[in-house]
């Protein structure tokens, strides 16, 4: 036996959420053809089907662009620290997608391995995460190449699968996901077989053995001369989780605060004296596959990747984590 | 600041108010030059002239030295109008400073206005050295007007607006460009010749940077192609490469006339190929003023279809500028509130070159790095202005955008101003003086009083 919900009755428990203060964060459709997670104003605009998967990730609701750590008062010669840990409102992310949620444990490593990060782990505890597993994928999607798929369970709290006829199949994972739909389900015979995955790209020892033995290589040079140098790949993906630190003055707030930053960025390096150990773009995008797949794996034990594909798709100029990949495992 | 003293303002009287709340007063900031609005506010002060306290007075050498992000400044730490005020034309100390501020200003109301911002609130003045009347005249004139309109709080304030027509869709299908097969001898020929580095082009999944002969069995030309790559002709990796050949649509050629226009490199050193072009689709095209190479080395295909007609398609931004302005300025705080600040929007754009990025200064900051909403806000007004004149109407920017941002929009308001003002279209004429960099006697000035 498993557990359906109907798409209304999903619905009606997302403006229950709502109308309880919580903030409810999904998929909604910004323009003809962008797909965001934007935290809803109302179930309408919930995105149930009809799309692949959004253009930004989930990790802007624990990780958000840009967050004041602190406020600062000057008064006379004594400054005064205004922090602000007040309880936050609980946040339901519904139907994130599997390559979404994933990253959440891959987060949690980084943001406890050495001091508890206060800021992370407050938006963490607060959050449930109900993801929807993935009915299609596209060439741009590599879940499987890193260890995962359409389905996987990994960080969500509770999955649902689209069981057609305006129905989700619920498979509650946790106590937290249990609790969101206690009582709201319904017993069927009903069962969702899973989609099947892209076909498998590369082999992440492979592409680890090469990443940390051929750190100087043609290879890098030639296959990042097409990159311009932004940060869309890196502020879309739902691992990466660089930030900067900055002070904003009396014309922002008086606040410090962290935005999230870019190891694509010449600033990301650059040291007071002038020098930059990544003077150029090949260094930095050998820098980012590096960190994914041999620094992070060496530390944490996983890939620092969930192979969602933004990466690619919003690559102005078609690059991606998947096309240097590629080339790795071929050759 | 000064050692002077400021201009002495007139002593208001502080009759106790009754009510609890205090009644409104305008704060305004004035940035005025040195040589002749100071002097004016100087004498208004020693002459015992009364006027509105409510103004904040701030001395700069010169208005041609009075810097965009100044006004915007104002506004984010809470001005509720904005002054600027100098020489009469013909008057300024350093002979145009004036004229080049006016040209300036002429461009930047139009940035502000499809950016929503209240007009009512920037305010220009010539004024000079011995006109204190003039200047206290001016001061009660907007203290009162402002007073009337009240705090600004529609400043980059999210409310309802009325959204914009969708832009049309991009499904045409997939179509080979006639230039294809000559180009890709060309280019095999460059290279086995080694009179040529590098070919930037075009291969099936974006731009392809063919350093070898056999490179150039993958180069492709395709209703596909969107990129504009004059963009790496200012990457470090690529100029060190050597002698480079680029691949341009008509479109994208119009950015190395600008690039070159700018000193950025002389044509002697790049090889230049055009394509005909048989269009890419919406929105790109939509900006289409040309589909035959004009300025290329060498040139392949046959364009189809007659040339589109001048100017930009006014869809969007005909829509944008109906809404009031209030609204306007909504629609941009939506648009601004999913900028991330990943920067694609400056990365892919051929004509922001700079070694350092004004929001990459950081003494002193003069944009928020953090993508707050004044953040934002001062970084798009930062990068549009910069590219007043120059823009070319490529689109990249909002085609890179991953938050789906039509940055293009605020890049057509400049384009239609210099047009409308100036009858300047940046990388059309090569010997064209630049629209910022110049000035004529003649440039309008019934906003200036």
């Amino acid at each position: 036996m498993s557990e359906i919900i109907l798409e209304s009755a999903l619905r009606a428990l997302a403006a229950e959420w709502l109308a309880a203060g919580k903030l409810v964060a999904g998929p909604v459709r910004v323009k003809p053809d962008l797909v965001l997670y934007r935290s809803l104003r109302s179930p309408g605009e919930l995105l149930l089907d009809g799309f692949l998967r959004p253009a930004n990730s989930i990790k802007e609701f624990l990780f958000p662009k840009s967050e004041t750590l602190y406020h600062y008062r000057i008064q006379g010669n004594s400054i005064e620290l205004l922090e602000n840990l007040a309880n936050l409102a609980p946040q339901v992310l519904l139907a994130a997608r599997p390559c979404d949620a994933a990253a959440l444990p891959v987060l949690d490593h980084v943001f406890n391995w050495d001091s508890p990060d206060a800021f992370y782990n407050r938006r963490r505890a607060a959050t449930t995460i109900i993801t929807l597993a993935c009915a299609a994928h596209d060439e741009s999607c590599f879940c499987t190449s890193v260890g995962l798929h359409p389905a996987s369970e990994r960080g969500s709290d509770a999955l649902l699968f689209a069981l057609g006829g305006d129905c989700f199949e619920v498979r509650p994972l946790t106590d937290k996901g249990r609790a969101l739909f206690n009582g709201k389900t319904q017993k069927s015979d009903r069962s969702a077989a899973p989609a099947p995955g892209p076909v498998k790209r590369f082999d992440t020892q492979q592409v680890r053995a090469f990443v940390t033995s051929r750190f100087e290589d043609p290879f890098w040079q030639e296959h990042s001369l097409a990159c311009l140098g932004c940060g869309s790949c890196a502020f879309t993906c739902p691992t990466c989780h660089c930030f900067d630190i900055l002070d904003a003055g009396p014309s922002a707030g008086r606040a410090r605060v962290r935005a999230w930053d870019s190891c694509q960025f010449p600033l990301f390096t650059a040291h007071a004296s002038g020098h930059n150990p990544r003077p150029a773009q090949p260094a930095r995008q050998r820098q980012r596959i590096l960190h994914k797949f041999a620094i992070y794996p060496e530390k944490f034990g996983e890939t620092l990747c969930t192979g969602c594909g933004n990466c690619s798709r919003n690559c102005p100029v078609g690059l991606g984590v998947l096309t240097l990949l590629s080339e790795i495992s071929h050759g | 600041m000064s050692e002077t003293p400021a201009p002495q303002r007139a002593a208001s009287s502080p009759a106790p108010s009754p009510s609890p709340v205090p009644a409104f007063e305008p704060r305004i900031v004035a940035y005025v030059c040195n040589w002749c609005t100071y002097l004016g506010a100087d004498l208004a002060g020693t002459t015992r002239l009364q006027y509105p306290p409510n103004v904040r007075i701030i001395r700069l050498p010169c208005t041609g030295r009075i810097d965009f992000n100044l006004i915007v400044k104002a506004f984010e730490i809470g001005a509720d109008a904005v002054l600027v005020s100098g020489c009469h034309p013909g008057d300024c100390h350093y002979s145009t400073g004036n004229y080049h501020a006016r040209r300036r200003w002429i461009l930047f109301r139009e940035l502000l206005d499809a950016l929503g911002f209240d007009l009512r609130r920037v305010h220009f003045t010539w004024i000079s050295a011995a006109e204190a009347g003039k200047w206290r005249q001016v001061v009660q004139e907007i203290t009162e007007q402002t007073r009337k309109l009240g705090p600004y709080a529609d400043l980059y304030a999210s409310r309802a607006f009325t959204p914009l027509p969708a832009p049309s869709g991009n499904g045409h299908a997939f179509k080979t460009f006639s230039a294809e097969p000559q180009l890709r001898d060309h280019c095999r020929k460059l290279l086995a010749e080694g009179a040529v580095n590098v070919v930037i082009g075009y291969g099936a999944c974006g731009p392809l940077l063919a350093t070898k002969p056999e490179h150039a069995d993958r180069l492709v030309c395709n209703n596909r192609c969107y990129a504009n790559l004059a963009a790496y002709l200012k990457r470090k990796e690529v100029k060190a490469l050597g002698k480079l050949a680029v691949v341009v649509k008509p479109c994208d050629e119009k950015s190395l006339v600008v690039l070159e226009n700018e000193a950025q490199f002389s044509r002697r050193d790049i090889h230049v190929i055009g394509v005909a072009c048989e269009g890419v689709g919406q929105p790109k095209c939509a900006h289409c003023t040309a589909r035959t190479p004009r300025f290329a080395d060498v040139a392949f295909g046959q364009p189809v279809g007659p040339e589109p007609p001048a100017g930009p398609s006014p869809n969007r931004f005909a829509a944008l500028l109906a809404m009031p302005p209030a609204e306007r300025m909504s629609f941009w705080a939506a648009e601004f509130d999913r900028c991330v600040k990943c920067y694609a929007c400056r990365q892919v754009c051929p004509l922001c070159y700079c070694e350092r990025c004004i929001v990459d200064r950081n003494r002193p900051i003069e944009i928020d790095p953090a993508p707050s909403p004044k953040g934002v806000f001062a970084w798009h007004i930062a990068r549009a202005f910069h590219l007043a004149g120059r823009c070319i109407g490529c689109g990249e920017c909002s085609r890179a955008c991953p938050a789906g941002i039509d940055l293009a929009l605020l890049n057509i308001s400049l384009h239609v101003a210099a047009q409308k003002y100036f009858g300047f279209e940046a990388g059309v004429d090569p010997q064209a003086d630049p629209v910022i960099g110049s000035y004529a006697l003649q440039d309008k000035e019934d906003f200036i009083r």
